[in-house]
């Protein structure tokens, strides 16, 4: 197992100002420098004097500000005049392509077509609806299109 | 709701509860168990605390026991944030993503306060790649309180969900979000501040992906002088300059690049598209090399580099320079440097006519330098003394054992020459097993290379080299053997399992193809299973990179991972060791009777015998494997108790050591499709990965696949023989099915197929035509030979007749024979057959072991 699961009511992260429990110490010698040698590397970088500097830098005022903004930043609300011409272009592509999403999803498909590409494609659901819809829900073109797809 | 629960605790349980907590942290899982079972006998049906109980029991590898208490926790406490969250990383735990997301979102309701469940819940998200969940989660951590004050105040809290918007694609986003926290500071962060170096170098790389290569440039200067990754920033900068046309800037910027490293051939190329040089202008070319050979005395690339455009006698001089030089120095990698010329034929004349002139003196000696000293003095007293003359032999040896330039008899009298000057030498003998195994005798070539070992039994490298040639002979306990020699001895199982640990792919990979020639298809599957169980680690490790790696804000390198990570099983060890399952699986569907791992000793002598002496054969093999199991149970079990850890922990026990369980699979097509699924999605373009598709969409009767695979595969070589067989099986099975295909698949089906093989063609004309156009090559009659077995199995006995005679064709190749060879063997040719085979096979391959060892 890649990581080992968390348990629910502990934080993330090393909290410089909780000491390890001492009911829990490391198992062997090994186990114990392999565990300092961790936690010396995450000081490098973690070591709380130099987090509270850098915490001490951040103009409280402006962070309010720019979180309240935060909803609204998101999903790009900038003024037309503002937006560079790459950006609009930018923008434009992103248009089309969730117009394009929009006009698909408007594609009506048969139950029993999907069931069929699930079954003889072994595609999942979401992706025999999508293969049927590219294909305006024509199961056999939508097939032919599977067989021939480009390597 | 949970707190109720917590609060009809009484004191000493409540205490209890935190001991369960702490102790799980620290992994002293039977402890905790310990102390949730107190807990539960008191309240035996507190959720809490099953659900810790559980956590704990999953840990320890009883995953479906866990499941169960776990679900008797959330009947107890449906509305318990700690149930469900645990039920979540439950099915984390095995991959079942989707549910665990839905665990953990029905946590967060109940407890929308919770840090950790909401850092679950974003990690996973970003692990399934659902950016737009992700942003969402992200967005919700940078809006609340962490135990260290509000998160907001932290950096990698702004760049996470920059990371979330950049990955969703949303580039303006992240770069709004990365500025957002930037003007929040009130004086520039400090010039030691990596965090943020790297922070303002990941946006810069944002700023150049939407193509603002003008602002990206005005950006990057900004910062250039202070950020801390200088070689970065200048590589950056150079590419910028060029994409923008600012030709002698970007001039500029390589030459400052190459003088801080001159073997790096990527400036190389920007120098020259910066000074706009056509790759046809040689000679400005070669001044341009020349200039960096001269201001950089000990670098290769400004040498070797015009090797690759440089024609003719100009090529000659530079390449009689070069490797003079690199000869006289006694280089030994000269020959692995040079060889990818090769495939430019007349380079390749070239230079044999160069090293052919060194090694019998009539060449013109270097000018300058040393070399002259060395060419003419000593040559006449000591002939093949000098270290010239050795390097050029062992240059030359190298040269006629490479397969463009192949001459292998006269390798071997090159190196044989090379070894009685210097025996001693590590990498003659290596050489020298080389041009064995070429010839086809992985004995002598695993020989040579066991010797060239013993030489230097320091050497990590020639220890691997004589492993893999072990292996390659079907040497596995060799092979182990001289692994164990550079293995820590700590991992459960022996080298072989230190191999596992430390996921040596090429050795469990080899070790694979071993057995799978020997027929010992267990073992063969128990390999190529632990390659894929290590892709699947890999995938798993990225968990811990979703947050280590904002923490230690490398941003561009985890950027970079999750890119690698998306295409993890392209690589080719994967695909590999996948096809090499899958033709397993399919054979062991072909051939139920190999299921039986203790029948793969009998192999072969079975089918000489009659049925009853058979059966009598294969009760008796088992009866003696269910007593070896019974044996090696015990003996397992004996060691279990005696090698128990201090915390009664004992190290995870292989419970199938041989395979036996996968080979015993009831159903290999459907544990094919585990291997062939990942391997067609990310190997499409490896035609062989098609042709085992193909094969295993037939058997399932899934034809629409089955044909997907033939015509990817004949868009990949459409001259390949497979093709044809593939395309004819098909057909044959289509016009022979018990039953009609639903209209519409038969309709697509025939829409594509019958231009390949009409419906109403004579397969048997098909083929015999298919074979008359290729009767030249042995692999095209092959296949004819086996579509004709399929299409009429009256005709075995021809086709077994007709496959010795393709040893015969004059363009035969080791390989084919080899493939014939099993060809025989599946179709469980006559032994009088497949003896007059080998016997024909030996004549024309007198040192090929695959058709010796039967005779010796």
């Amino acid at each position: 197992m890649a990581e080992e699961p968390q348990p629910p009511n502990i934080h993330e992260g090393v909290d410089p100002t909780e000491e390890t429990p001492a009911t829990a110490p490391p198992a062997s010698a090994e186990d114990r420098k392999a565990a300092a040698a961790l936690s010396s590397l995450d000081n490098q970088n973690d070591d709380s004097a130099a987090q509270t500097t850098k915490a001490k830098n951040i103009d409280q005022e402006a962070l309010a500000k720019a979180i309240s903004r935060l909803e609204l930043s998101t999903g790009a609300k900038v003024e037309p005049s503002r937006q560079s011409e790459n950006m609009k272009q930018f923008e434009e592509r992103k248009r089309k392509r969730r117009e394009e999403k929009e006009r698909l999803a408007k594609v009506k498909v048969d139950a029993g077509d999907v069931g069929l590409l699930v079954q003889e494609l072994e595609l999942s659901k979401t992706k025999a609806t999508d293969l049927l819809k590219a294909h305006e829900g024509d199961a056999v073109k939508a097939m032919r299109a599977f067989v021939t797809a480009p390597v | 709701m949970s707190q109720q629960q917590q609060m009809q605790l009484g004191s000493k349980e409540r205490s209890l509860f935190k001991q369960v907590v702490e102790h799980y942290e620290a992994k002293h899982f039977k402890k905790g168990i310990k102390f949730a079972n107190q807990i539960l006998t008191k309240n035996p049906n507190h959720g809490d605390t099953q659900a810790m109980k559980a956590l704990i029991m999953n840990a320890q590898g009883n995953v479906e026991e866990a499941f169960v208490l776990c679900k008797a926790a959330l009947k107890n406490a449906m509305k318990s944030h700690v149930c469900w969250h645990v039920y979540g990383v439950l099915w984390r735990c095995v991959k079942n993503y989707e549910e665990a997301s839905k665990a953990y979102k029905f946590a967060l309701k109940l407890e929308p306060e919770s840090q950790q469940i909401l850092r679950d819940l974003a990690i996973l998200q970003m692990q399934m790649r659902d950016y737009e969940g992700y942003i969402k989660s992200r967005r919700m951590i940078l809006q609340s309180s962490g135990p260290r004050g509000k998160n907001s105040n932290s950096r990698q809290n702004w760049t996470g969900l920059a990371v979330a918007q950049h990955l969703a694609g949303d580039l303006y986003d992240a770069e709004r979000t990365l500025t957002t926290f930037e003007e929040t500071l009130r004086n520039p962060p400090s010039k030691s501040d990596n965090e943020h170096s790297e922070a303002v170098l990941y946006k810069n790389t944002i700023i150049a992906e939407m193509g603002e290569t003008e602002r990206a440039l005005d950006h990057l200067e900004a910062v250039f002088k202070n950020n801390l990754d200088r070689t970065a920033v200048m590589e950056m900068r150079a590419k910028y300059l060029l994409q923008l046309g600012r030709h002698q800037e970007a001039e500029k910027a390589y030459r400052a690049l190459l003088e801080r490293n001159a073997d790096y051939r990527a400036y190389y190329d920007g120098l020259r598209e910066a000074l706009q040089l056509g790759t046809s202008d040689t000679e400005s070319l070669k001044t341009l090399y020349d200039d960096w050979a001269k201001k950089s005395p000990r670098s290769d690339t400004p040498r070797r580099v015009p090797l690759d455009f440089l024609e003719g006698e100009e090529f000659r001089k530079a390449a009689d320079q070069y490797l003079q030089q690199m000869l006289h120095k006694g280089v030994p990698s000269t020959f692995a440097n040079i060889k990818a010329l090769y495939s430019n034929s007349a380079k390749r004349d070239t230079i044999q006519e160069l090293a052919e002139s060194y090694l019998n003196g009539t060449h013109a000696p270097l000018m300058n330098g040393s070399s002259e000293k060395h060419t003419t003095g000593e040559e006449d007293s000591a002939p093949e003394k000098s270290p010239f003359d050795m390097a050029v032999l062992y240059f030359l040896a190298q040269h006629y054992n490479y397969h463009r330039s192949q001459n292998l008899a006269k390798a071997m009298e090159l190196i044989d020459r090379a070894i009685a000057a210097q025996p001693d030498e590590v990498n003659f003998h290596m050489t020298r097993a080389r041009i064995w195994k070429h010839r086809g005798n992985s004995r002598k070539a695993s020989e040579n290379m066991e010797k060239a070992r013993s030489l230097d039994e320091k050497d990590r490298y020639i220890n691997t080299k004589a492993a893999k040639y072990q292996l390659r002979n079907n040497e596995n306990e060799a092979a182990i053997a001289n692994m164990g020699k550079f293995t820590r001895k700590e991992a459960v199982g022996g080298p072989l399992g230190d191999l596992i640990e430390m996921q040596c792919m090429w050795y469990i990979t080899e070790d694979g193809e071993s057995y799978l020639r020997q027929g010992r298809l267990g073992l063969a599957l128990k390999r190529f299973t632990c390659v894929y169980d290590i892709f699947d680690t890999w995938q798993e490790d990225q968990f811990d990179f979703h947050t280590f790696s904002l923490r230690k804000g490398q941003i561009r390198a985890y950027i970079d991972l999750v890119k690698w990570q998306d295409h993890l099983r392209e690589h080719p060890f994967y695909s590999r060791a996948a096809i090499c399952a899958v033709q397993i699986y399919v054979r062991l569907f072909d051939d139920p009777q190999l299921r039986d791992e203790s029948l793969n000793g009998l192999n072969g002598s079975l089918d000489k015998m009659s049925p009853s002496e058979a059966k009598k054969a294969q009760k008796k093999a088992r009866k003696a494997r269910e007593k070896q199991e019974q044996a090696d149970f015990e003996k397992a079990d004996a060691k279990k108790t005696a090698g128990a850890g201090v915390d009664g922990e004992s190290k995870k026990e292989d419970k199938d050591p041989k395979g036996a369980k996968l080979v015993g699979t009831a159903e290999p097509l459907v544990e094919a499709m585990k291997f062939l699924s990942p391997l067609l999605e990310f190997s499409p373009g490896n035609i062989a990965a098609q042709q085992v598709g193909f094969e295993v969409f037939l058997r399932r009767k899934k034809y629409i696949p089955a044909l997907r695979c033939l015509s990817a595969a004949r868009s990949i070589d459409s001259a390949h023989p497979r093709n044809h067989e593939q395309a004819i099986r098909l057909r044959r099975t289509l016009s022979t099915l018990a039953e009609a295909l639903p209209p519409k698949i038969s309709e697509a089906l025939e829409a594509e197929f019958s231009p390949l093989v009409s419906p109403d063609a004579d397969l048997l004309e098909v083929n015999s035509g298919f074979l008359s156009e290729n009767s030249n090559s042995a692999a095209h009659v092959q296949a004819s030979l086996c579509a004709r077995q399929v299409i009429d199995p009256q005709t075995a006995d021809d086709n077994q007749k007709d496959v010795i005679r393709t040893l015969a064709l004059p363009s035969v190749s080791l390989e084919d024979a080899i493939r014939g060879l099993d060809l025989l063997k599946n179709w469980k040719a006559q032994s009088k057959y497949q003896e007059d085979y080998v016997a024909a096979a030996h004549e024309r391959w007198p040192e090929a072991t695959e058709f010796s060892s039967k005779q010796d």
